[in-house]
Parts: C-alpha cells; sequence; structure tokens
C-alpha cells in the first residue's frame, strides 16, 4: 500500500542475509584469524553438512512440520554406511547410508501424516528409539576405521577447484530442491499444504502423501549428511549428530521459515546454517568459554523463534 | 442524553491508504446503531478504534462522554466496550461454561480454604445466560463440538456475562438460520431495555431496517448517510452505500440438459443434477442440507457412489471429488483458501497437474490462465502476487470460485456462497453462479439466505432430517415466503 512498503518489507526478507554480514563484519573485526584462509574453508566444511541436514528440514517445516531424529539419523546412516562400505563397497555404503535415513523418514511420515500424532511427540521418540538402535548394531563403538574404500576417504578431504567435495554437494542439492520447490506441482503442494492443510485438502491435494513426503525427504537428506559425516571422520561414530537436529531448526528458523508452515526458502535456511555455524566459529576464536557457547547458541534459538511469532504477528 | 461511546473525527492511515477521513459516529444508551457500507468502507476499521485494536491518526473517542486512549483491546474491555468478531474466539477444547467463564471464574473455597473453580455455579450462570439467547445446550459440552452458528450463541453468552456497557456485533447474523437470527434479536431487544449500547455491523440491509435505531452509511471512509429509524429503506442504504441505485437482476432460465450429477444409489436424499441448472439446498441447521454438499466432495462419513460425467464411481476424499469434475465452496473462507499464499497460487492449486509440462509447472500458461479469471470475473486489485490474505471477502470468494473454473470444473457445489459479502460483490457472485451454469456447468448452492436462493435457482429442495421434503420448481413460483413454508418454520 505504502511507497515505502516494499523497501521494508525487502529488507525484512533479507535480515537473515543482512545479520550475516553484520555477524562476519564484527567477527573479523574482533580477530583477523576469521578471514583467513584456512577458518573460512573450516566454516565453509562445517556449514555443508548441516545444510544438507537444514535442507530437508525446511521441507518438514514448510509442510507445517518438526524433526527432532535428524541427529540421531546421521549418526545412524553414518555407522550403516561404513558397515556396509567394508563390507559390499561404496556405492552400496552410500545407499544403505542414505536409505537408513529414508527409512527412519518414512517411519516418522507415516506415524505423523496417517495416524496423526504429534510431530514433537513422534520424533522424539524416534530421536531416542534411533540413537539406541545405533548402539545396538555398533556396540557403542566406532565403526568402519579400518577397511574404507580410498575413494571414500578423498571424497572427505579431496577438492575440486579447490573447494571440498563436501560443499559442492549441498550447491547442487540446494539449486536442484529449490527449482523442485518452485516449479514443480509438487512443491508448491507442499507450500499449500503447510500454509493451510484444510483449504489445500478441499482444493483436492493429497494432504496426508504430502506431509509423510516431506519427512522421507528430511530422513534421507540427514541420511545423506551421516555419508558426508563419516566420511570426514573416516568412520561411524555412534555418538555423532548430537544437537544437530536443534542446530538444524534454529537455522531454518532464523532463516525466516515459519514454525507455523506455508513459508520458508532453501536458500535463506542455508543463510541461517551459515550464520549458526559463523556464531560458533567467532565465540571459539574470541576464546568465549565452551559452557558459555552453549548458552549463546541457546538464547540465539530462542530468539529465533521470538522473532517467527512476531514476524506472524505484524 | 451523554453518547455511551462516541468516535469523533476519527482518521485512520494505512500507508498511503486512507482507511477513515474523518468520521464520526455515537451510540446511546438503550440503542442499536448500525453501521453499514461496502467492503473497504472502513467499517472494520472504525470498530477496530473502538475496540482499541487500532489507534487512530487523528480525532478522538469518548466513553460516557469521557475522553479515552486505548492502547489495546484490553483497555476498551475495561471500559465497557465488547467487539463479536466473526471469527469467534473462543477455546475449542474447553466446556461451553468454562468458554463463558473464562476470566473470570466463580470460586469457591473447598474445606473452607482452598480456592476451587465452582462447577455447579460456572455451570448454573452458563445455563442462566444462554436461556437469555433462549438456547440450551449441554454446558460441559466442548465448545469445538458445536456448529458455527452454536459457537456464536456462546461467544455473545460470554460477553454478556460482562456486562459491557457497549456492544459491537461483526456480521452477527451472517452465518445464523433465521431461528437464531430470532434468538439473537430477542436477546439484543432485552440488552437493549436494560440500557446496553449496540453497534451492529451488518451486509443484511432488511435486518437493519427492521432493527436499527439509527442507521450510519460508510463509503470509501466517510459518512455517506445517517438516519433515524423510520427515514430510510434498504433500497436508500444500497443507493447510500454504492452512490448508485440498486439494480435488480432477473434471471433466465438456462436449457438444460443430461445429468451432470446425481447419486448412484439410493437414498433418502438423493439428488439429480442436470447440465445448466442451478439447484438450491435449504434446511434449518442440524438438517442435513449442508451434508449433501459434503457427501458430493468426498468428505461426509461415508464414501459417495455418484455418477458425474456419465460415469458411475465411489468419491471418498476431495481428490477423487477433483477429478470427477466436481469443485467445492466450502462456508468459511479459510477453508477455501491457503491464506499465506498468493492469489495466483491459490488460484491454480488445483490445476498444477494440468499446467505441468515434463515434470515443472508452466508457468506461462499459469499467468495467463489467471490473469484471464481475475479480469474476467473482476477480481481486485488485479494483483495475482498479492496474499489472499489481503483481499476483501467478496474478492476473495471470487478467488475460491476462480481456482474451479481454471479447474474447468463441471460441477460446483457452493456453501453460504455470499456469506459476509458486499451487496455488489453478493451480485457479482450471483451472475457467476448463473453465467456458469449457462455455459454448460451445474451448480448446487446450500444457502440460509433464501432470498438468494429464490433469486439465483431454478429448483430448490427442502431438506428435513436428512431427507428431501420438497421440490419448489421457478417455474411454480420461487419466494422467500414459499420457501420458508417448505423448511418447517
Amino acid at each position: 500500500m505504502s511507497t515505502g512498503a516494499p523497501l521494508r518489507q525487502k529488507l525484512v526478507g533479507q535480515a537473515p542475509l543482512l545479520t550475516l554480514v553484520a555477524l562476519c563484519i564484527l567477527t573479523a573485526m574482533l580477530t583477523d584469524r576469521f578471514l583467513s584462509p584456512l577458518n573460512l574453508t573450516n566454516i565453509l566444511v562445517q556449514s555443508s553438512i548441516m545444510a544438507v541436514i537444514a535442507v530437508g528440514m525446511t521441507f518438514v517445516i514448510i509442510g507445517g512440520g518438526f524433526d527432532l531424529s535428524v541427529g540421531s539419523t546421521v549418526a545412524l546412516a553414518g555407522c550403516v554406511a561404513t558397515m556396509a562400505m567394508v563390507k559390499a563397497g561404496l556405492v552400496a555404503g552410500v545407499v544403505a547410508g542414505i536409505a537408513a535415513g529414508a527409512a527412519v523418514g518414512l517411519a516418522n511420515g507415516l506415524i505423523i501424516a496417517m495416524l496423526g500424532v504429534n510431530p514433537f511427540i513422534t520424533t522424539l521418540g524416534t530421536m531416542v528409539l534411533v540413537r539406541g538402535l545405533v548402539f545396538l548394531i555398533t556396540g557403542g563403538a566406532p565403526v568402519g576405521d579400518e577397511g574404507l574404500p580410498a575413494v571414500f576417504v578423498a571424497f572427505g578431504s579431496g577438492r575440486l577447484f579447490g573447494i571440498h567435495y563436501l560443499v559442492w554437494l549441498p550447491a547442487v542439492l540446494l539449486v536442484v530442491l529449490s527449482w523442485v520447490m518452485h516449479a514443480t506441482p509438487y512443491g508448491r503442494r507442499v507450500y499449500a499444504t503447510g500454509g493451510g492443510r484444510e483449504a489445500a485438502y478441499l482444493s483436492g491435494v493429497p494432504v496426508r502423501r504430502v506431509v509423510a513426503s516431506t519427512y522421507i525427504w528430511c530422513g534421507a537428506l540427514a541420511g545423506l549428511a551421516g555419508v558426508m559425516l563419516a566420511a570426514r571422520l573416516q568412520s561411524g561414530q555412534p555418538t555423532a549428530g548430537e544437537f544437530y537436529e536443534l542446530t538444524a531448526i534454529a537455522a531454518v528458523v532464523l532463516g525466516g521459515a515459519s514454525l507455523q508452515g506455508g513459508e520458508g526458502t532453501l536458500y535463506k535456511s542455508i543463510i541461517g546454517v551459515f550464520i549458526m555455524i559463523v556464531l560458533g566459529n567467532s565465540l571459539n576464536l574470541l576464546n568465549v568459554d565452551s559452557y558459555w557457547q552453549r548458552v549463546a547458541v541457546g538464547a540465539v534459538i530462542i530468539a529465533a523463534a521470538a522473532a517467527d511469532r512476531l514476524r506472524s504477528r505484524a | 442524553m451523554t453518547a455511551a461511546a462516541e468516535a469523533i473525527g476519527i482518521v485512520k492511515r494505512f500507508g498511503a491508504t486512507t482507511a477513515l477521513d474523518g468520521v464520526s459516529f455515537d451510540v446511546l444508551p438503550g440503542e442499536i446503531h448500525a453501521l453499514v457500507g461496502e467492503n473497504g468502507a472502513g467499517k472494520s476499521t472504525l470498530i477496530r478504534i473502538l475496540g482499541g485494536v487500532h489507534r487512530p491518526d487523528d480525532g478522538e473517542i469518548r466513553v460516557s462522554g469521557e475522553s479515552c486512549r486505548f492502547m489495546s483491546p484490553h483497555d476498551a474491555i475495561a471500559a465497557g466496550i465488547v467487539i463479536i468478531p466473526q471469527e469467534l474466539r473462543l477455546v475449542p477444547a474447553l466446556s461451553v461454561a468454562e468458554n463463558i467463564a473464562l476470566g473470570d471464574l466463580p470460586v469457591r473455597r473447598a474445606l473452607g480454604f482452598v480456592p476451587t473453580v465452582d462447577r455447579a455455579r460456572m455451570r448454573e450462570e452458563a445455563r442462566a445466560i444462554l436461556a437469555q439467547l433462549d438456547f440450551a445446550p449441554d454446558s460441559d459440552q466442548r465448545v469445538d463440538r458445536l456448529s458455527f452458528a452454536e459457537r456464536q450463541l456462546v461467544a455473545i453468552g460470554k460477553a454478556l456475562r460482562r456486562r459491557c456497557c457497549v456492544f459491537i456485533l461483526d456480521e452477527p447474523t451472517a452465518a445464523l438460520e433465521d431461528r437464531e437470527i430470532a434468538r439473537l434479536f430477542a436477546a439484543l431487544a432485552r440488552m437493549k431495555a436494560q440500557g446496553t449500547a449496540i453497534v451492529y455491523v451488518s451486509h443484511r440491509l432488511d435486518e437493519v431496517v427492521m432493527l436499527a435505531d439509527r442507521c450510519t452509511v460508510l463509503r470509501d471512509g466517510r459518512v455517506a448517510a445517517a438516519s433515524r429509524r423510520g427515514a430510510f429503506s434498504a433500497a436508500d442504504l444500497v443507493q447510500a452505500m454504492t452512490g448508485r441505485a440498486a439494480e435488480d437482476r432477473s434471471i433466465t432460465a438456462a436449457s438444460l440438459g443430461d445429468a451432470a450429477l446425481e447419486d448412484a444409489e439410493p437414498r433418502a436424499d438423493a439428488i439429480s443434477l442436470r447440465v445448466g441448472e442451478v439447484i438450491g439446498l435449504v434446511g434449518l441447521l442440524g438438517s442435513g442440507a449442508d451434508g449433501v454438499l459434503r457427501r458430493f466432495f468426498g468428505i461426509a462419513d461415508r464414501a459417495a457412489i455418484l455418477r458425474a460425467g456419465g460415469k458411475t464411481q465411489r468419491v471418498d476424499n476431495p481428490k477423487g471429488a477433483v477429478a470427477a469434475g466436481i469443485g467445492m465452496v466450502p462456508g468459511e473462507r479459510r477453508l477455501g483458501l491457503v491464506m499465506n499464499l498468493s492469489v495466483r497460487d491459490n488460484i491454480l492449486l488445483p490445476s498444477l497437474d494440468r499446467l505441468t509440462r515434463g515434470g515443472r509447472i508452466d508457468r506461462a500458461a499459469g499467468d495467463r490462465l489467471v490473469a484471464e479469471l481475475m479480469e474476467a470475473i473482476d477480481i481486485r486489485p488485479r494483483a495475482p502476487g498479492l496474499r489472499v490474505s489481503a483481499l476483501s471477502g467478496g474478492n476473495q470468494q471470487k478467488v475460491i470460485i476462480a481456482k474451479w473454473l481454471a479447474r474447468e470444473v463441471g460441477v460446483l457445489l457452493l456453501n453460504e456462497p455470499t456469506q459476509g459479502v458486499d451487496v455488489a460483490a453478493k451480485a457479482q457472485i450471483h451472475a457467476l453462479i448463473r453465467d456458469f451454469a449457462a455455459r454448460g456447468g451445474a451448480a448446487l448452492v446450500h444457502s440460509s439466505d433464501l432470498a438468494e436462493l429464490a433469486l439465483i435457482c431454478d429448483a430448490v429442495l427442502a431438506v428435513r432430517a436428512g431427507r428431501i421434503t420438497a421440490r419448489l420448481e421457478r417455474a411454480e413460483g420461487l419466494d422467500e415466503k414459499t420457501l420458508h413454508a417448505a423448511i418447517g418454520r
């Protein structure tokens, strides 16, 4: 309506990016180590695995849901992938890891969409359950630390055009999946289902299938992230991925997705991931006590959720 | 007499839009003052200012002669001004009695000192208050088990209990059956006799003429007319609202063809709808009249066996119904629209699979289709990228119809298609429904607005207790009176 509104809306729309830039400038002023090539590479690689998880989480949150089980799924996929890889080779390992993640997602999706159980409770349950399974199959010790294919180990640390393979992967995923969300009927149905489930249902959208599919995406992408992490650690770690769900959810909300569903973009969720990783990195560089780091990260998560509420009220 | 509430020279701007431009309005104790105007005329803004939701940019609010500055709805309620909005604010999971008492629960002391909710007194109070509305539900019933009309009575009861001195009703009868309307009017008369000031916002001009002691007409953010009881008729009001004389759109009977939609199993409320036909459904609350629409759209408790477009099929969900060429315009707009999506995305939602070429949506074809439809049925503003929640009620309703026109359905099921819509948009929607039928579609309309059914339908079916009790043909004369008689009141 007002002539000033579009500019203000644009600024609000780019708030995640502006926050990230401000955070980077601030940290760069406080310490020169921030802009060192080693540190920047480190941030990119750390962000890459979280970005893959956050992309899946964005699907679920746009669809009006929530997934706490991704951290455990990362560990499950990493362990399953390395164990399968040692026995049956690279391809079988990667496929098994992603499939394990997708299976967790399918279970979440069926329980939430078909039985109508609350997503928070369901994924809280699978979070604990899957972590238990990981310890059962691994006996609680790291697996696959010997006998991994050389290609897999090289993938975890190798580079293409000076950039880690681990970073290329989410970049490609971002492009392809953004296209899926914006240009395909499936993507528009996810937005419609999250934004107004009853209205979408009464327009002929198979809302239960759409909701279930978002959890499968989320599980499969968490599985892929688990495989990536295993490549980086050169083993399957049963304790991997703890608290990843919180970082991923915080990143998606920081990126402007609404916990009410129906809003969010993959690209901005990845900006949210960078905010979370850069924040952790800068607190490290500034030698902030690790206990205080937890306090800071927790506060950021609450602030992001509060900002979400304020936005939806305005 | 000092006005119970008074707005003086109110100006309110939203960005570059001036919603109210120097509006003055007052309501006296023991008076019903109606506020009418087309959508966007400024009625909602004015009552929101009185109710403390918005703050005026200029002008003054007085309550019982004293100047007030409301910072929140809470302040307005404390000053005794209560709004009953169209979207009711009740807690779905609490009982009728608890909702009415909420915020001021009756307390007794168990064992002499433990404060405990006095459930017996709470139930008794709820019963007594709702009895004034001639409404006697089980007061332990959860509110979400009630129909919309019943929930509204609970909301009104809740405000009655607060003993407010100014009572603002926003479209209170939009979703009510005649019987509830009569109940409500009786209750309003009682409140008026007790000295309550009542502001009554409605699109139903016949009600305004019948009920109001005074009427103020808003147009484009200004007072277009203000007059006393007996000095205005419904036609005067329409003229003041729109700035032109009301037209009477007469309906031409379309030529009828083959069955477009019919039940393929024997049942007490079996229906056959022919191509080119607009059939009305009418019945009291709970008669099952709207259940017919739900059945055909696959959202009733049991699957429907029906014949549509010459094929017999089982329909047990909306997806199946849409595939069979059936579209639904639900009674509540939030069920028809995904509010945080754009006009364009809403219009295309049922048609996404048809617009897909090689896995992706053909954006250009979609944009063309949306532009054509917005032009053809006059959706304003012509901004396909605008969030649908920013549109007026009438335009939102047109978007819901547009999404089924985009899908090229053969049958439209419409539930209260013009509820809460202004007179101009109402006429446009009526014309759209007739036009849809004339171009080879068929429509089934459930409405509690008998004048509307008499105006647009070829025939009206009266439903009572899940059975069709009468079929009234246009050829035999359709008017409100015969419809009244048919539904048994």
